[in-house]
C-alpha cells in the first residue's frame, strides 16, 4: 500500500490548479451570480482534455483514470462548483456510453464529448421520481426502425449543451426500463429556463421535454429492459463525480478556514491563537483528509472493476461521507469566520452553498445508507 | 531550428515554510525555475511557428529523471540530463562548466535559452558562463526574441531603455519573466511525458569531477518582517505615507 501520488499525478493536479486559479477563479463570483459559465471556460477545459479524463485514447480520451479524474474535480471544484458539476455530469453520461456502447456509438458519440466540442448528460429524475427508477414514466414506443419518446425528465444537468443524453425511459412493448442515446435538440425537444438552484450555480440545470422525439433502434443503450443495471453502474460512476465536487468544496472550506484564522485578529492576537479556533481548524483538516482518501480510492477502484455491485457499495459509501462531511466542514469555516462569512465578499459564502448541494444529488445520502446496508446485511 | 534550454530543478518555493528565519526544506517538492519556465516557453512557442526542436538540458540531483517531465508536458521534445546527486547545491561555476561540457555533445543547436535566474539562488551566472565556455554571442535581460534563418533579433530590456540587438547564431540568450505566459499542459502531454526521449550522463561520462565549491552559503535567512502598526483614517493619509517612504510613485 503506498499513498504518495506521482510525478505524473502530481503534474495532473497542478495543471487543474494552475487553470482554475488562473481562469476560473477570477470569475468565480461572476459565474455563480449570473448562474452561466462563459463558453471560454467551456473551451478552456476542453483543450486541457478535461472533458475527457477517464476515457481511452482510441476514442479520444485522455486515459488518465479515474483516479486522474478525481485529482482533476478537487481542484476545479475547490474554486467552482458549477464547473465542477459540469465536468461531472458530463463524464457521467459519457461515461454510461464507454461502458454499455456498441462500438459504433461509442466511436460517434466519444470523441467530440472528449474534446469538449459536444457535452454529454444523463437523465434519469423525473418529477415523480428520484431515487426510484420503479416510478418511471417516461416511455418509449417501438416504430419501424425508431423509438418514439415522450416524458418529462427534471433537474438535468447540461441538457442545454447540444451533445448526446442517456436518457431512461419505459419501453412500452416489454414495460421495461431502457437506455437511449437521445441528441440533444433533435425535433420534439425543449427545456425549461435554468431552475435557480442555491449553489453549484454555473451548472445549469433544467428540465427536459420530450414530445414526440423520433430516435433511430441504433441508438438504443444496451438492450431493451437493461436500463436498470446501465442506471446502477452509471451513477456508481456518476458519483465519483459528485463525491469529489464535494471534496473540493471540503478543501475549500479548510483552507478559508485556515487563511481566516491566520488574518482576523482579537485583542491584538490572530484568533488562530485561540484553542477554540483551533480545535475547528483540526476538524477541518480531519474532515478533509478523510474526506480525500476515500475519494481517491473510489477513483482508483473506478479503474478496474470487477463486480458493478461492489462497486456501486462503494461509490455509495464515498458519496454519502464526502456528501455528508462537506457541509459540516463549510458550516465550521463559517463559524470561523463568524457574520462576515455571511457576507459575499467571503468565499466562504459560496462555499457552504455549494456544499448543500452535496448530500441531496445522485440518490439523496440516506439512499446511499439504504445500499451500503443492503450490501453489509446481504 | 534546434533550441536548447538550460532548465534548473529547484524546491517548489511556493511550498516553503520559514521557521525562525530558516526556509524548511524537508518534503517540499521540486519543481523547474520558474524563469526556466519562460525560456521554455519561448522556445516551443517558436517551435510551434517554424519547427524544430526543443530539448531540455539539466544537471541535478537523481530526482531530475522525475522533475524534468514537467519540462517535457509543457513541450519540450527530448531531455539531456547530467545527474549527480551533489549536483543541486553546486555553485554557479561548477555548473555552468557541466552544462558547457554537456552542450558540446548536442549537435546542432542554433539557440540556447536560459532563465535570466534561477528560482532559488538567482546569481544570474550560469547564462553568461557557458556562453564564454563555448565562445559564442550572449544577450541577457531579453524581453522578445525574433529568429531569421542565421540571425536572432533580441529585446534586451534594461532598467531605464530598451536596446535590440542582432546576433548570429549560434548564440545564447537569457529571458525576463515578462517575455512571455508559460502555457498549462493537457492531460495527455502530462501522461506522455515520461515516454519522451532522455539521454543520462553522468559526470564520469563527461569526463569531470565536481571541483571544490568556490562559493560557501554561511546562512541564508528569510528577511525579518514586522507590522509596523501605523493606523491611517483616509485614502489621501495612506497614499502620502506610502510616497513619503518612496514604497508607491517612485
Ligand atoms: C445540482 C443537481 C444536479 C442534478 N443533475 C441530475 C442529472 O444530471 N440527471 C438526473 O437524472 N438527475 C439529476 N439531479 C436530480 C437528483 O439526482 C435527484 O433529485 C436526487 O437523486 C434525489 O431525488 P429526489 O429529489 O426525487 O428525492 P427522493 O429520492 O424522492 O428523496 C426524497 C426523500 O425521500 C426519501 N426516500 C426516497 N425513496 C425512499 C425509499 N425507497 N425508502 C425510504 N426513503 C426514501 C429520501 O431519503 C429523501 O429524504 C440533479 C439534482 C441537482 C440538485
Amino acid at each position: 500500500m503506498d499513498f504518495t501520488l506521482s510525478k505524473e499525478q502530481l503534474l495532473l493536479q497542478k495543471m487543474a490548479r494552475d487553470y482554475a486559479e488562473k481562469f476560473i477563479e477570477p470569475i468565480a463570483r461572476q459565474i455563480d451570480e449570473e448562474n452561466k459559465i462563459p463558453q471560454e471556460i467551456i473551451e478552456g477545459l476542453g483543450e486541457l482534455e478535461l472533458f475527457g479524463i477517464p476515457f481511452p485514447e482510441e476514442y479520444g480520451g485522455a486515459d488518465a483514470g479515474y483516479d486522474g479524474y478525481t485529482l482533476v474535480m478537487e481542484q476545479i471544484s475547490k474554486v467552482s462548483g458549477g464547473v465542477a458539476m459540469t465536468i461531472a455530469a458530463h463524464t457521467l453520461g459519457l461515461g454510461a456510453i464507454r461502458s454499455f456502447g456498441t462500438e459504433e456509438q461509442k466511436k460517434k458519440y466519444l470523441p467530440a464529448g472528449c474534446k469538449g466540442k459536444e457535452i454529454a448528460s444523463f437523465a434519469f429524475t423525473e418529477p415523480g421520481t428520484g431515487s426510484d427508477p420503479k416510478q418511471l414514466s417516461s416511455i418509449a414506443v417501438k416504430e419501424g426502425d425508431y423509438f418514439i419518446l415522450n416524458g418529462t425528465k427534471r433537474f438535468i444537468s447540461n441538457a442545454n449543451y447540444p451533445g448526446p443524453m442517456v436518457i431512461f425511459a419505459k419501453e412500452m412493448e416489454s414495460g421495461e426500463v431502457t437506455a437511449f442515446i437521445l441528441e440533444k435538440w433533435t425535433e420534439g425537444y425543449s427545456i425549461s429556463e435554468p431552475w435557480e438552484k442555491v449553489g453549484h450555480r454555473g451548472g445549469i440545470l433544467v428540465d427536459v421535454y420530450m414530445k414526440d422525439i423520433k430516435i433511430p433502434a441504433e441508438n438504443l443503450l444496451g438492450k431493451v429492459g437493461q436500463g436498470f443495471p446501465i442506471l446502477l453502474l452509471g451513477i456508481a460512476l456518476g458519483k465519483i463525480g459528485t463525491s469529489t465536487a464535494a471534496l473540493g468544496a471540503t478543501l475549500a472550506a479548510y483552507e478559508e478556514g485556515v487563511k481566516y484564522a491566520r488574518e482576523k485578529t482579537h485583542r491584538d492576537k490572530p484568533i488562530a491563537k485561540f484553542q477554540a479556533i483551533q480545535l475547528k481548524i483540526a476538524d477541518l483538516a480531519i474532515k478533509y483528509e478523510t474526506s480525500r482518501w476515500l475519494c481517491y480510492r473510489l477513483g482508483c477502484l473506478a479503474n478496474n472493476i470487477k463486480d458493478p455491485a461492489q462497486f456501486a457499495r462503494e461509490a455509495a459509501l464515498t458519496k454519502a461521507y464526502a456528501g455528508d462531511v462537506v457541509v459540516e466542514a463549510a458550516h465550521i469555516a463559517m463559524d470561523v469566520h463568524g457574520s462576515y462569512g455571511l457576507m459575499k465578499d467571503y468565499k466562504v459564502e459560496r462555499i457552504l452553498r455549494d456544499a448543500l448541494i452535496g448530500p441531496q444529488i445522485e440518490g439523496v445520502s440516506d439512499m446511499q445508507r439504504m445500499i451500503i446496508a443492503g450490501a453489509a446485511l446481504r | 531550428m534546434n533550441i536548447v534550454v538550460a532548465m534548473k530543478q529547484i524546491p517548489d518555493l511556493q511550498q516553503i515554510r520559514i521557521r525562525n528565519r530558516e526556509p524548511v526544506l524537508d518534503a517540499v517538492p521540486l519543481t523547474l525555475g520558474n524563469i526556466d519556465k519562460n525560456a521554455l516557453e519561448a522556445a516551443v512557442a517558436f517551435k510551434e511557428s517554424h519547427g524544430g526542436k526543443v530539448t531540455v538540458l539539466s544537471a541535478g540531483s537523481e530526482d531530475l529523471e522525475d522533475t524534468i517531465k514537467e519540462a517535457l508536458a509543457a513541450g519540450a521534445d527530448e531531455a539531456f540530463l547530467v545527474l549527480d546527486d551533489e549536483l543541486d547545491g553546486a555553485d554557479s561555476e561548477a555548473i555552468a562548466g557541466i552544462l558547457g561540457a554537456a552542450l558540446n555533445r548536442i549537435e546542432d543547436k542554433d539557440l540556447i535559452i536560459f532563465g535570466e535566474g534561477s528560482g532559488d539562488n538567482y546569481s544570474g551566472q550560469v547564462g553568461p558562463r557557458v556562453a564564454e565556455i563555448l565562445g559564442i554571442p550572449l544577450v541577457t535581460y531579453a524581453s522578445s526574441i525574433e529568429i531569421n534563418d542565421k540571425t536572432a533579433k533580441v529585446v534586451r530590456s534594461l532598467e531605464d531603455c530598451e536596446e535590440i540587438i542582432e546576433l548570429t547564431l549560434p548564440a545564447a540568450v537569457s529571458v525576463l519573466a515578462g517575455i512571455n505566459e508559460p502555457r498549462i499542459p493537457s492531460v495527455t502531454q502530462i501522461l506522455k511525458a515520461g515516454k519522451k526521449p532522455k539521454e543520462i550522463l553522468e559526470m564520469d561520462d563527461l569526463g569531470l569531477a565536481l571541483a571544490e565549491k568556490q562559493v560557501i552559503t554561511l546562512s541564508n535567512l528569510a528577511p525579518e518582517s514586522e507590522r509596523k502598526q501605523i493606523l491611517l483614517k483616509s485614502a489621501d493619509e495612506l497614499v502620502k505615507a506610502l510616497s513619503s517612504q518612496s514604497l508607491i510613485g517612485r
